[in-house]
């Protein structure tokens, strides 16, 4: 556990990345016991909030039995919905027993004193919570142009497909879920009074690895949070220039992605003039990106220089490519293109939430804009790998990218989406 | 004195200029109303009952209130915006002319907020009366998003303007002035397409009126069609658009609304509408629009020199708040000539249709319906009247009666 980190509930994960063929082949089936196991301890778990609310209220501490109970359920639900998306091997057991599973929730063993207006405001308090989560595990609301199964969910079902055919956990997904589960067992805890410290939507804080492995296309952001009222309040407005500019360039883009493809395929590379272009529509949509997102504070140019805005991107130079990976790179970018429409989801629910909090307070919350840069990061690989400027796929984990390809790069790369 | 080459030639740019521009105004002033037409002076008491005046005038006197606070309110946003706005530049990393992007928007969004309450205040008038149907919010959403298309238009002008001051620096506005417009010629080209919630019209009646009106207004080809705004309000209204192929005539639903204007007020309607089509209104208006824009971009040229000219974004603040007051001072001349177009237009309706009697009653329909004053004072007229006032329209019925 990484003991800068402070929040009260924890998850730590000491799961690799094999997996059983088999049990993933029958992953929901044999998870039924515990559907229906987590379904009746739900109902209990409905009385005894609702009873250890109006104790807390009144007592500023939660009853003993309530906290034991309730803990339990959060540290069981994680490890079901861990099993079930196939971010652990194991079969869980029955009642979240502590340390009983390799993905495991750290909670307070003793109730802890708790604000007694942020408990009697515990459900509203809970509700941008309760957004982002939906986002990050699934289960929210719906929307009409983003993925609406939540990352957890669509890695999981990415991943089963996976799992099947090599018997391993994509790392980037596993890392993703890691950081998901994270989330969701924060929202439950705190929804649920066992603590009354707030939800972490940070990605770049622990459970996540140290690095991931090292990728071509990388994102860069100051650590500015400070927001202007003015241009918050019409930021969608003030980035209609952009986004009609965007547009016009995609076109272009479009055209010249084109052209790459059956340049890649008949050279192995693109030509460098294509790929220094694209690489300045890849940096611009992510700086127009960041700017609609309240990820970053000023208005982006409109040209998008290298070094020119707070949220940047850095692609190396090109390099010969795989021509098979050339051929089929636009099926094979769907995996990628689902995980990043349901980060698309994050970035707009965090964007949504910000904007209100930017307005009263000046300033972005931190966690909520790490998130989005975890996000910006993932679509700028995304654009980079359908524009053909690498044919390194997309890396799903939240850890930053090992700087340097020679020292840290495994020799035999383990797939990752 | 001795005058250098280069000081001639400029000075006699600067005259072949004036003497076009000259020459714009009088070609523009051109109508085909007889300059000996003289407008009998109508006493509103004989053409409306105490009541409607009453209720009219009642009206108008909040607007008046309304729109004098609205200016003040949008001169004063200006001007705190002109001091201070040039702060704003550390929001951006965008560049000379994407700051100048950022900051006419953002100087578009400060008019907004100035604005607001005038504007509900006024929709709240509107509901009141009956003439207006939206509620707070949708009008607060509907006037939020609709600052989108302000947003773009001011970033288009901008981009032009700056663009040319760095290629002419401070002399930008000879070559900036004929751009704007011919990007208004391009909107208005395009302007149709724009319209929300069109449709075609469907009133066979109506559809032969419009056919027989363009054979005898010598405007064939002129599509008619409908718009739908009676969930917004109860006003009527109706407008000629479009340029070469896309030329049309807009009516509003309101005032095809069964019961509420009859036939021959209608056809009236549309000859004016096809009067606009036939006189070329809408590229006279484009070169009024040239002609007003040449000094005013100069005017802006020259008061921005402190900060930079418009090379610079920090000028565009003051040359928000300059070419706004500019826009204010010459609102009477340019709703003059406007007014002027608009009795060209009755004009032409009144000889097309032959029927004074319905356009006396369509104006009279309009003015009860809309609540607008018929006889309303001067300087209000001179500050917002785009059109002649009711009465002067209903004079012209009975001046074009009196020649037959």
């Amino acid at each position: 556990m990484d003991p800068t980190y402070e929040h009260p509930v924890r998850l730590t994960s000491e799961e690799g990345l094999e997996r059983s063929r088999l049990t993933v082949f029958f992953r929901l089936l044999l998870a039924l016991p515990h559907l229906i196991w987590i379904g009746i301890w739900a109902v209990g778990v409905f009385f005894v909030a609702i009873f250890n609310w109006f104790a807390t209220l009144f007592t500023a501490r939660p009853p003993l039995f309530c906290h034991n109970f309730l803990t339990a359920f959060v540290r069981y639900s994680a490890h079901l919905t861990a099993y079930l998306s196939l971010t652990c091997n194991q079969f869980p057991d029955f009642v979240g027993r502590p340390g009983s599973y390799p993905v495991d929730v750290h909670m307070p063993e003793e109730p802890q004193m708790q604000n007694r207006w942020k408990t009697g405001f515990r459900v509203l308090l809970g509700i941008p919570a309760f957004f982002m989560d939906s986002t990050l595990v699934g289960g929210g609301g719906r929307s009409g142009y983003y993925f609406t199964g939540g990352a957890l969910w669509t890695n999981a079902f990415l991943a089963w497909w996976a799992c099947l055919f090599t018997g391993r956990m994509p790392e980037g997904l596993r890392d993703l879920n890691l950081y998901a589960l994270r989330y969701g067992a924060q929202t439950q805890a705190y929804a649920l009074l066992v603590t009354d410290r707030y939800p972490d939507a940070d990605p770049f804080v622990e459970p996540t690895v140290a690095s991931a492995p090292y990728h071509p296309v990388r994102l860069t952001a100051d650590e500015e949070m400070r927001r202007s009222r003015l241009t918050v309040f019409f930021r969608i407005l003030l980035a209609i220039p952009h986004i009609v500019w965007l547009l016009l360039w995609g076109i272009l883009a479009l055209l010249l992605g084109i052209f790459s493809w059956f340049a890649a395929l008949f050279t192995g590379q693109i030509p460098e003039g294509v790929h220094n272009l694209q690489t300045r529509y890849v940096r611009y949509y992510t700086h127009v990106s960041a700017f609609l997102w309240l990820t970053a504070n000023p208005f982006p140019g409109f040209a998008g220089a290298e070094g020119s805005y707070p949220v940047d991107v850095q692609i190396d130079p090109r390099q010969p490519q795989n021509r098979w990976k050339t051929a089929f790179r636009v099926f094979l970018a769907v995996p990628a293109l689902l995980v990043s429409s349901a980060l698309g989801g994050t970035l707009f629910v965090a964007a949504f939430l910000g904007w209100f909090v930017a307005l009263f307070t000046a300033r972005m919350p931190r966690n909520l804009r790490q998130a989005q840069v975890f996000a910006l990061r993932y679509s700028a690989q995304l654009y980079a790998y359908g524009y053909l400027l690498t044919d390194r796929y997309p890396h799903a984990s939240p850890a930053p990218p090992a700087a340097e390809p020679a020292a840290l790069e495994p020799a035999a790369p383990a797939p990752a989406v | 004195m001795t005058i250098r080459p280069r000081q001639g030639a400029a000075l006699l740019g600067l005259a072949a200029l004036t003497a076009a521009w000259v020459f714009a105004i009088i070609q523009l002033l051109h109508t085909s109303v007889p300059s000996n037409l003289h407008l009998p002076h109508l006493d509103p008491a004989h053409y409306f009952t105490p009541a409607q005046l009453h209720r009219a005038r009642s009206f108008e006197r909040f607007e008046r209130i309304d729109y004098l606070l609205a200016q003040v309110a949008l001169i004063a946003a200006l001007v705190g915006y002109a001091l201070r706005g040039e702060r704003l530049t550390r929001e951006s990393a965008a560049g000379r002319v994407g700051t100048g992007l950022l900051l006419g928007m953002l100087g578009l969004g400060v008019v907004w907020f100035a604005q607001l309450p005038f504007g509900v205040a006024e929709l709240w008038w509107e509901r009141r009366h009956d003439i207006s149907h939206q509620g707070y919010a949708a009008w607060i959403v509907d006037s939020f998003l609709g600052l989108g298309g302000a947003f773009l238009s001011v970033c288009l002008v901008i981009a032009i303007v700056m663009g040319f001051a760095g290629l002419l620096r401070n002399r930008w506005w000879v070559a900036g002035a004929p751009a704007i417009v011919a990007v208004g010629v391009l909107i208005a080209f395009i302007s149709p397409f724009l319209i929300p919630a069109v449709h075609r019209l469907h009133d066979p009646q109506v559809r032969a009126d419009a056919r027989r009106l363009e054979r005898v207004e010598g405007v064939p080809n002129i599509p008619v069609e409908v718009q739908d705004v009676h969930r917004l309000t109860t006003a009527p209204n109706a407008e000629s658009v479009g340029l070469g192929p896309t030329r049309r005539v807009i009516l509003w639903d309101t005032l095809l609304q069964p019961g509420r204007f009859t036939r021959s007020e209608i056809r009236v309607v549309l000859a004016h509408e096809l009067g606009h089509q036939k006189h070329q209104h809408i590229w006279k208006g484009l070169g009024w629009e040239a002609v007003f824009l040449l000094p005013i971009a100069f005017v802006v040229a020259l008061a921005t020199r402190g900060r930079g000219g418009l090379y610079s974004p920090r000028a565009v603040p003051l040359a928000l708040l300059v070419f706004v007051v500019l826009q204010l001072a010459i609102s009477p001349l340019q709703n003059a000539v406007s007014s002027r177009m608009e009795a060209e237009a009755d004009w032409t309706a009144l000889g097309a249709t032959r029927d004074p009697a319905g356009a006396t009653a369509l104006f009279h329909r309009l003015a009860t319906t809309s609540l607008a004053d018929p006889d309303p004072p001067g300087w209000w007229q001179a500050l917002v009247g785009n059109h002649p006032t009711i009465m002067d329209r209903i004079g012209m019925a009975s001046a074009w009666r009196s020649r037959r």
